[in-house]
Parts: C-alpha cells; structure tokens; sequence
C-alpha cells in the first residue's frame, strides 16, 4: 500500500492543526463548534466509506449511530461503566449488529438496499421506542430517553475524543486511497459483474466497509450520548442525521478523501450561522443546494476544484475512460 | 367471528384502500423511470391542502376539489420531471433520489413557511359520521375513500392498457431505446407519466383532507407508507398497489387493536424489510426487482 505524499501532506498539515486548536482558541463556544464540524467530518466520512465508494446508497447509517448511544447510554447510566469502556462496547455491538445486516441486506442492489437500510433503522427506533411498555420490563425507558451520568468533562476532553475518531476515519480513507480493497470498492462501484469476474470477492469488500463504517458510527454515537448526556430514540435515531451524512459527502464529492470533510464543515458554517431563528431557511436552502449538485456538479465541491485546477493546467492529467 | 376482530379487519381494509390511494403514483413513476420520489409524500400534502384552502376560502367540499388538486399536481409534477428529472434520467439512480430529495426539502420547507407548523383539520358536516352494521361501525368519508382507490387503481390501469398515450408509456417503461426509435416522444412521456402520478396522489392527498389532520411536514410520513405499500404488491405493478395497501393496512390494524400503535409501526418496517430479502418483486411476484 502506497499513499503519495502529495495526498499525505496536507491530511497531516489538517489534523495538525486541528490538533493545536484548542490551545490557541480560548472560546468554549469555538471549541464547541469545532467539534461539532469535526463529529460531522467523522459522520460524513463513515458513510462515504460506504457509500461513496462502492455505490451502494446506505439510509440508514444512523442506526449505529443510535445503537453506539444506546449502549454507552445503559452501560453508562446501569452498568456504571467508564467512558472508554461504554465506546469499546459500542463499537462491538455496533459491528455485532451490522454483520448479520450487512451480509442479508448487501445481496440488494440499487433503491431496494436503500429502503431496506432505511426500514431496518426505523424498526430498530419503533422497537427501541416500545420495547420496555411491551415488556413490561425497565431497560431502553421508551420515549421518556436515558440521562447519562452527568460528566465533569469541558468541550475540549470531547473535542480531542471526536478528534482521535475522526483521524482514524481519515487513516480508513488513507487505506482505500492505496490498498487492493480500495480498488475492490471502487471496482464495485464501477461495474460489480466486471469486479466479480476479474476475482475479487466484490461480497467480502462491500461488507468490510459496512462493519468499518457501523464500527466508527457507533462510537461516534457513544461519544455524543456522553456529549449532551441525554438521549432519546427520536433523537439518536433521527432520520435527518442519515440525511446530512449523505448530503454533506455528495455535496463535498462523493468516493473522495476531501468531499466529506468539505461538505460537512461548509454546511455546518451555513447551519450555524444561519441558526435556530432561520432553521426553516437553511432546510430550504439545504434543498436548493442539493438540487444544484446534482443538476451542475454531480461529483462534488471536490469534482469541480479538480475540474478548474485541470483546465487551468495545474492539476494531474485525468487517467481512465471518464469522459470530460 | 369476535366483533372486534371483524372490526379490526374492516379498519384495517379501509385503511388499506387509503394507502393503495396514494402509493398508486408512486408506483407508476417507478415502474415507468426506476425513479423512487422521495418528494411522493409532498405531493399528498399539496394536494390536501389545495383541498383545505378551497374549504377554508370558499367552503368548497373537499369532494369537489378531487378535479382542483389533481389538475394543480398534474402541473406540478409534468413541470419537475420536464424541468429537473429528465436530466437526471441516463444517470446513475442515487442522483434521482437525491434530487427528490432536495425537491422535498424545498417544498415541505416552504410549505411550513408559507402555512406554518400548525395542524389543520377539514371538519365537513360529514366528517365523524358513520354508517351502523350488524354492529360494525363504518367511517363514511373512509368508505368513499376506498371506492376512489379503487376508481384510481382502475382508471390508470385501463389509461395505461388502452390508450394511445397509456401505451406509449408502458412502451417506454419496457425499452427506452426502441420507443423513441418509434416515434415516442420519450421526454414528454416521462413528463407525462409523472404528471399523471402526480395528479393520482394529488386526487388521493384531497380525498385525505376530512379524514386526518393536515400539516406541511406531514409528507415523509406518506412517502414511507408508500415506499411500504409498493415494496409489498411489486414496484410498479399497478393493481399490487391495492395488494399491498391491504396487507399493511389490515396488519397495522390488528397490530393497534391487539398491542400498541408504536408496534404497529415497527411490524409494518418490519414486513417490509423482510419483503425485500424474500420477495423483492411483491408478494404477486408481478413487480420490478433491481
């Protein structure tokens, strides 16, 4: 596996500087924000992994999301476990559940394997919903949500957390970018008869990068359940979260390294300086803007930086059978 | 047979006949374009509230408006796939969901602007009136509600088998390619499919209006139902529509009378995802599978 150096520098210039962040801004409200810019990056870039690159259009991503929360939010709150601990379980569960789902619903092709992700997180939200008043029992607490623990944590101790996942979603990314199961993604993506018929085991790649992505997505579930210590199904399983996970990486460029990290920290900038007063405003102008990426620029912020650093003459000549 | 389950089964058939009403439009653009319109559900609130302003305004009878909204929906939706879909059509499908999506976001969005969040309600001198059965009780407006699936059902299927347009688009639905080398005019017939869908569940989003409450953020709602529905009687097979709308309607029925209504929702993602692995083309087996 080889990644140049042209690609390694700036990812590490990146998170070097989100690294010293914290230690020049002394704004909590900063800190704070840029953490929020950063668990989108980490989000968007989980279900890039997946989606992205193979095609397969994931609506559900957010299911791990909710499960990563559910169970750091019990082990937490019942078990009293620590921090750490809750997100390794997590990440466990996480993946536990996304290796049955995987290996059934990735024989779907096309809009099927997406209304099938899409029906398994919102079954999982109804069951966590109505589980405990159907049994009887006191465990996910319906509706009424799980407090955790209340934490003495400022938003730095979790900005370097969602940092340290982030950067290894980036490393994740850094391996497709170089390695022969990259080249199975994108060959999936490209055509999967042909991958399959060339020998690679097109059923084994895809299914890695849905355990990858379920994994990272589960902890990123755990963290923000510690995060803002209350958490309800209608909440961690929101369809909206699985909406800005796709629309952030499409808008940034699908399949790329950069897309989701600049997809994700320009709506967030819009987001938030638009605010709560104009939220009907920035779900209009999100839509718009989807509309536009898909009619003028379908790969992306990304796409059209290469396309103009091309024209212009600075950027590497386009390899492959892509038309212009 | 227990009353209540008979009354169960008879709300859950009624129900049903609400869903295929609306779903039909879903399934005609898919089976047609292989689009899955994730703005379906918009389309049933623009057509109850074009029904509820009518009623609001003028005292119009939500019954009367079924020609309004539908004509309104027939623009609407021959405009969006003339002006914005049609390009999409030789690329790859993520970009037509993503597209509808989009268009949900507008439209919905807008809708909440323009009409605000609050929940609205079409009370006609009928609405709450019902028809007493050998001790079944019967929702009136429900009952009309269900014969107009039927008629929808019924008039797209005869529209599409046999008339020169009908045709034309069943044509285009088998083999793009060898229409337009026919003579098909294969834009306008995408236009026109879509308007017509458009128009199905404009028709049906009115026929709602004195039945359940009305808001703009009601359509993600409806287009999952609808994805639900259409999973179950076969992606754009006409008549499973009505299938499938009696299957789910009957199950989240007997799942409400019997537990809870939070369980029905879980049963109905739940047939449906199950649906997918086992039967992905319905449980006729007559539908489209990827």
């Amino acid at each position: 596996m080889e990644i140049s150096r042209k690609v390694l520098r700036p990812v590490l210039a990146f998170f070097l500087v989100v690294a010293l962040l914290p230690c020049i801004i002394d704004s909590d409200y900063l800190v704070r924000f840029s953490a929020a810019i950063l668990l989108w990056i980490g989000m968007a870039g989980c279900w890039n992994l997946m989606s992205g690159y193979t095609g397969y259009i994931d609506f559900g991503p957010v299911v791990y999301f909710g499960i990563g929360a559910y169970i750091t939010g019990i082990s937490m709150s019942q078990y009293g476990w620590a921090f750490p601990a809750a997100l390794a379980l997590s990440a466990f569960v996480g993946v536990l559940v996304a290796l049955p789902m995987g290996a059934v619903t990735l024989r779907l092709k096309g809009a099927y394997f997406a209304i099938a992700t899409f029906a398994f997180a919102e079954t999982l939200k109804q069951i966590i919903l109505e589980f405990d008043r159907t049994f009887g029992v006191s465990f996910f607490q319906g509706s009424h949500g799980i407090t955790l623990p209340l934490t003495a944590h400022d938003n730095t101790f979790f900005y370097y957390w969602i940092m340290a996942v982030t950067t290894l979603v980036t490393v994740a990314h850094l391996y497709i970018e170089g390695s022969r199961f990259g080249y199975g993604l994108k060959a999936v993506k490209d055509s999967e008869k042909g991958a399959q018929s060339l020998g690679v085991n097109t059923f084994a790649v895809k299914l890695g990068a849905y355990l990858t992505s379920a994994g990272f997505l589960s902890i990123f579930g755990g963290i923000e359940a510690y995060w803002i210590s209350y958490i309800t199904p209608a909440d961690v399983f929101h369809v909206h979260k699985t909406v800005q996970m796709v629309i952030m990486t499409l808008l940034g460029g699908m399949g790329t390294l950069a897309g989701p990290a600049v997809g994700a920290s320009f709506l967030t900038i819009i987001s938030e300086i638009l605010g709560e007063t104009f939220v009907e405003y920035y779900l209009i102008l999100v839509g718009a803007i989807v509309v536009l990426v898909v009619m003028l620029l379908p790969e992306g912020l990304m796409g059209a930086y290469r396309d103009i650093r091309r024209r212009t003459g600075a950027g590497p000549k386009r390899r492959g059978g892509r038309k212009p | 047979m227990d009353i209540v389950l008979l009354q169960a089964i008879i709300n859950g058939v009624l129900l049903g006949g609400l869903y295929a009403a609306y779903s039909a439009g879903f399934s005609l653009v898919f089976g047609v374009m292989g689009v899955v319109n994730l703005a379906h559900g918009e389309m049933v609130m623009l057509g109850a509230f074009a029904s509820y302003w009518m009623f609001e305004l003028y005292g119009l009878d939500p019954y009367l408006c079924l020609p309004l909204s539908a004509t309104l929906l027939f623009a609407f939706g021959y405009l969006v796939q003339r002006l914005l879909i049609n390009r999409m059509m030789g690329r790859p499908h993520i970009m037509s969901y993503l597209l509808t999506f989009g268009i949900h976001l507008i439209v919905a969005n807008t809708a909440v602007k323009l009409w605000t969040h609050d929940f609205r309600t079409v009370t006609t001198a009928y609405s709450g009136s019902n028809i007493s059965l050998m001790g079944l009780t019967l929702p009136s407006a429900r009952l009309v509600t269900f014969g107009l699936a039927l008629a929808v059902v019924a008039a797209l299927w005869f529209y599409l088998n046999h008339t020169e347009n009908g045709r034309a688009i069943k044509a285009t639905a088998m083999d793009k390619e060898t229409a337009r080398l026919m003579g098909v005019p294969i834009h306008h017939i995408y236009a026109l499919t879509f308007g017509i869908g458009a128009a199905a569940t404009g028709l049906a989003g009115a026929s709602l209006s004195p039945i359940t409450v009305i808001y703009p953020e009601m359509g993600l709602e409806y287009t999952i139902t609808a994805f639900c529905v259409v999973v179950l009687g076969g992606m754009g097979y006409m008549p499973g529509v009505l299938c499938g709308g009696l299957i789910l309607g009957v199950t989240q029925s007997l799942a409400t009378t019997y537990a809870t209504a939070g369980i029905s929702m879980a049963m109905s993602f739940f047939i449906l995802f199950v649906m997918l692995l086992v039967r992905p083309k319905g449980v006729l087996g007559r539908g489209l599978a990827a």
